[in-house]
């Protein structure tokens, strides 16, 4: 590929499409580029549902799509982390909150005092250092101010229902004047070397220089026409079906998700206004699908309804980006459903190839670039999920197989590290805040050998007593957030 | 102090942490040691020879030293006055490109992202069209060094003035010597001594202790190797093996001599390409450092004393000394219950000032992954050492190599042989990107910078091809226009700055100094 890009033309269908149109077209046409949208039939049903992590409101902001708006339109929620349960009850729970544990103690992190006064025998969970978590247990929402910013990150990220945002996404892509076209069926002409030329929709040609492939696990581009295998993550990964299903909302609504792990694998509640989204996932080899509806049922003790069921085949495609065609989210990388990463993975794709978009002179290292920062991203991704698996718990032959499976070797450096010092290596390209791997450590049993030794310099009086002032704070400052309802009702406005 | 009630008495001895090696490594070691762990928890000794000179590396710093100086809560005026110290904000490389041109690295930013997009995007595009001069016109500390100025940094972080850093040109000898006079009344143990033998433990295969010529043992849990190129105990007793880069960075040489100081006192470290590799020259108070770096492959000794004196620009203090290294790394700096530090781990030579920054993370990273009682020696934070050590000696690495590779010093075999070297893959990666594209290497741990790797890319005459097609969102006109505003704004507050000379002789004048002969 060598000519400036004048037109690019993505392939794709829902959210990821909407979401990578309207970015695209954003930066781009101001630049002269025109950007054509080609929307294959939906594949989301009514009980799917987004959670998003809160850097995706950096990429709403620059589509000036409000968050008012945005939550009303979708009959959406906040959300302030994800709750980790054991419903066997043997392990308990924490809260993997956006935002900060803790502040810091004479200039060092607040982290390892905890993990020193934990070995003492201090009896506080992280989750109560974080006034995200604790206004997640009350069921407020956590709004960042000048005092909270000085204690540390304060950030939300939201439960939007698939469908609805989907709708909203595609709105704005219409609004920045996106060109759209739908087709049902793609036909693929290849060029100069194998480049792809054009893709012919329902009989219609659309050219371009670069294309997106969009299209998920599908991969109709970067798979099917351009053959770039799909690097498989099976080995880490225990689960291999999906259930999505919804019930009732809750009232009132949580500002939180839950993850419950029970024997069969885990499920995960995802609270809207509309409904309570569910996500099972289990392993075919352990249980049958109608066994495993039943019992998300009672595990849940939701009635539920609408479920859909998927399988799950984790892995990451060994070129995000071959020829001109740039695949984004799940066609990159297949994502296992923990922690529902999927669009985080777009926005890091987007960001990405915004930053390496090509130049129209030689591709190749821009293209060279964007593979070696995307695979580095995902297989942090990668390593953030199947700690839970790896380090779980619970009891049952599901999670007897992600504790048996051998980590890839940088997750297992990590573990190690952290079980060693109490600190997350740092990593490059990694995504995910400390805070979260710390809390997700933690939260699944780690109990750090030792801390670094140099904050034994402070008073163990001083230390005390900022736990105390920290403990205060979060207490003080969670009684000042609103509700979830209230929250949402500003959000009516 | 007085003997510790009951308690005191169960706990565990303090953690023996023994330092073989008084150089600018040692000294900086033994000081954070002392400084930032727990005197009840860790004894630090230091073993010094006054038989061993040291090499005192690095005249030359990075900013990052002024960050370990202000961990340990050194009075800034106090240091400079002892150290014989002038400020840095730069670094001038004169002929690497080809000769007769010359460009700064400087400690600080190139203009400002526009429309979330990179500066230099926006420079290489407008400077295509020929509505820009060159890059290195729109940094602020680079118009301090044209004009020997020096002033803190402006607290406002929204000023241009606040858009750079600074480091220092002293003494390292001194460096070393104000930090032993620093850490010994704070509680580093210094025996003065010659190892001549090192008992391992049988089972484990640790160093137990250290013979000293006087037959004194000294026994240590966690010994740190600040030994220089000799590695006593890595390379020594662990017998860790050696990467040689030799073949991307062949100078093997130095020979060093001071000269008498001349005037204006430069801001910045001057580095001149020569036939075989190059010299330096750094300003301090009361004398000039000088030096040539050279690859005994391309030229001998004595051609290269010839080469070192004529570049002088004042009579020299004494005879030329001479230096032997190679370029490379161990293939690990923790191994067992020894970690090296400095010349000991691995040796770059000083093209960018980075043989202090790199004592300084090798400290740090020590510290952080400090063993600590009851389970001693622990694999798992070795394994993670090692892991930041390689990532900060490739990068570095890289960076240094790009200097040579990039030349245009066509006829000079040591310059014909370095264009036309087989690169580490991910350097030649990072300059294929920028010439297609005008990305910098942006990576979050280990140096250098998105500006350093600009700076240095473009000063080697590497220009883009291409710009980020974002950046055409701004109009043409208007960047033209934001470009003259900037360098407006650079070149008027550069020349109301205070002269470096007189910057330093009413903030930390040093004595007069007999120089030495």
């Amino acid at each position: 590929m060598s000519a400036r890009v004048q037109s690019l033309v993505l392939l794709g269908r829902d959210a990821p499409l909407w979401l990578a149109a309207s970015v695209l077209q954003a930066a781009l046409k101001p630049a002269g580029v025109a950007v054509t949208a080609i929307e294959l039939p939906s594949l989301l049903h009514v009980s799917d549902v987004y959670a998003t992590l809160p850097g995706i409101e950096a990429l709403h902001t620059r589509l000036r799509l409000d968050e008012a708006g945005l939550l009303r339109a979708t009959a959406g929620a906040f959300s302030l982390g994800q709750n980790i349960r054991d419903m066997l009850g043997g392990h308990g729970q924490f809260l993997n909150a956006y935002g900060a544990y803790g502040t810091p103690i004479e200039g060092n992190d607040f982290f390892p005092y905890w993990v020193k006064a934990r070995a003492l025998g201090l009896d506080v969970a992280l989750e109560q250092f974080s006034p995200t978590a604790a206004a997640a247990r009350q069921g407020r929402v956590m709004i960042p101010d000048e005092a909270s910013e000085v204690y540390g990150r304060a950030d939300y990220g939201y439960h939007l229902p698939a469908i609805a945002y989907a709708a909203g996404l595609k709105t704005v892509a219409a609004r920045l004047g996106v060109a759209m076209r739908t087709a049902n069926h793609i036909a693929i002409e290849r060029g100069d070397g194998g480049d792809i030329a054009a893709l012919v929709a329902d009989g219609e040609r659309v050219a371009g220089e670069l294309f997106v492939d969009v299209t998920g696990s599908d991969a109709a581009l970067i798979g099917k026409t351009l053959g770039i295998d799909q690097h498989s993550w099976r080995a880490h990964f225990p689960a291999d079906r999906v259930f999505a299903a919804r019930a009732q909302p809750f009232t009132p609504i949580p500002t939180y998700a839950e993850l419950r792990a029970w024997p069969p694998g885990w499920a995960a509640l995802y609270p809207t206004q509309a409904a309570t989204h569910v996500i099972h996932a289990f392993s075919s080899a352990l249980t049958e699908p109608e066994a495993a509806l039943a019992q998300l049922g009672a595990a849940t003790g939701l009635a539920l309804g609408d479920a859909v069921l998927r399988p799950s085949d984790p892995g990451r495609r060994d070129q995000a980006w071959a020829h001109n065609c740039v695949a984004i989210g799940s066609a990159a990388c297949a994502l296992d459903p923990i922690h529902n990463l999927d669009l985080h993975a777009v926005q890091l794709g987007l960001i990405t190839l915004l930053t390496y978009f090509p130049t129209g002179q030689d591709a190749a290292p821009s293209r060279d670039e964007y593979n070696r920062l995307m695979r580095s991203s995902f297989e942090r991704l990668r390593d953030y999920q199947a700690v839970l698996y790896m380090l779980a718990p619970y009891p049952g032959a599901f999670w007897d197989g992600g504790r048996a499976a051998p980590p890839p070797p940088e997750l297992a450096h990590i573990v190690a590290t952290f079980r060693a010092r109490g600190e997350v290596p740092p990593m490059e390209d990694d995504s995910i805040p400390t805070d979260n791997w710390r809390a997700l450590l933690i939260g699944l049993g780690i109990a750090p050998e030792s801390y670094p030794p140099r904050i034994d310099a402070a008073a163990a009086d001083t230390v005390k007593t900022q736990f105390r002032a920290m403990l205060g704070f979060v207490k003080d400052t969670v009684q000042r957030q609103p509700t979830h309802a209230q929250a949402l009702g500003l959000a009516h406005g | 102090m007085a003997p510790a009630p009951e308690p005191e008495s169960l706990k565990p001895d303090p953690l023996k942490v023994v330092i073989v090696g008084g150089g600018t490594a040692g000294w900086m070691a033994a000081s954070a040691l002392v400084k930032l762990l727990p005197a009840q928890d860790y004894a630090v000794t230091l073993i010094e020879s006054d038989e061993i000179g040291t090499v005192g590396v690095g005249e030359a710093t990075l900013p990052h030293i002024k960050v370990f100086n202000d961990t340990l809560g050194i009075d800034e005026a106090q240091f400079m006055r002892e150290t014989q110290a002038a400020f840095k904000i730069g670094i001038e490389f004169v002929g690497w490109d080809r000769p007769g041109e010359r460009y700064v690295h400087p400690f600080g930013t190139f203009g400002e992202p526009w429309a979330g997009v990179d500066f230099q995007h926006h420079w290489a595009r407008a400077h295509a069209a020929g509505r820009a001069s060159e890059l290195h016109d729109y940094s602020f500390a680079i118009a301090a060094c044209r004009n020997n100025a020096f002033e803190f940094p402006d607290k406002d972080p929204k000023s241009i003035r606040a858009t750079y850093a600074y480091a220092y040109h002293f003494d390292a000898a001194l460096y070393a010597q104000f930090l032993r006079r620093w850490a010994i009344p704070r509680g580093v143990t210094r025996i003065e001594g010659k190892v001549v033998d090192v008992a391992r433990d049988a089972a484990t295969g640790h160093v137990a202790s250290l013979t000293l010529a006087s037959g004194a043992e000294i026994e240590g849990d966690l010994f740190v190797d600040c030994s220089g190129f000799r590695s006593l105990l890595v390379g020594g007793t662990m017998d860790v093996g050696w990467q040689d880069w030799s073949h991307w960075l062949p100078c093997d040489r130095a020979l060093a001599v001071p000269n008498i100081r001349t005037e204006p006192l430069l801001p910045y470290t001057r580095l001149t390409a020569q036939e075989a590799g190059w010299t330096w020259r750094i300003g301090l108070q009361h004398r000039t450092g000088n030096g040539y770096v050279f690859s005994s492959r391309f030229t001998d000794e004595e051609r290269a004393r010839d080469v070192l004196l004529a570049a002088l620009d004042a009579p020299p203090l004494g005879e030329p000394r001479l230096l032997r290294f190679q370029a490379g790394r161990r293939a690990a700096a923790w191994a067992g219950n020894c970690v090296a530090v400095g010349l000991a781990s691995g040796f770059l030579e000083p093209l960018e000032s980075t043989s202090i920054f790199l004592i300084q993370a090798a400290v740090m990273d020590l510290i952080g992954l400090m063993p600590t009682r009851p389970s001693g020696i622990d694999p798992r934070l070795a394994a993670e050492y090692n892991r930041l050590f390689e990532v900060h000696y490739d990068r570095t690495r890289d960076f240094l190599v790009l200097h040579y590779t990039a030349n245009r010093r066509h006829g000079q075999p040591l310059w014909d042989h370095v264009r036309n070297m087989e690169l580490p893959e991910s350097l030649a990666h990072k300059i294929a990107l920028f010439r297609a594209s005008a990305a910098a290497p942006d990576y979050r741990y280990g140096l250098f910078s998105r500006d350093s790797w600009l700076a240095v890319l473009v000063g080697q005459g590497i220009l883009p091809a291409a710009w980020n097609p974002l950046a055409e969102t701004v109009p043409l006109d208007d960047l033209a226009a934001r470009l003259a505003d900037l360098k407006y704004r650079i070149d008027v507050n550069a020349a109301d700055m205070t002269a470096h000379g007189d910057f330093i002789r009413s903030y930390c004048p040093a004595p007069a100094l007999e120089p030495a002969a």
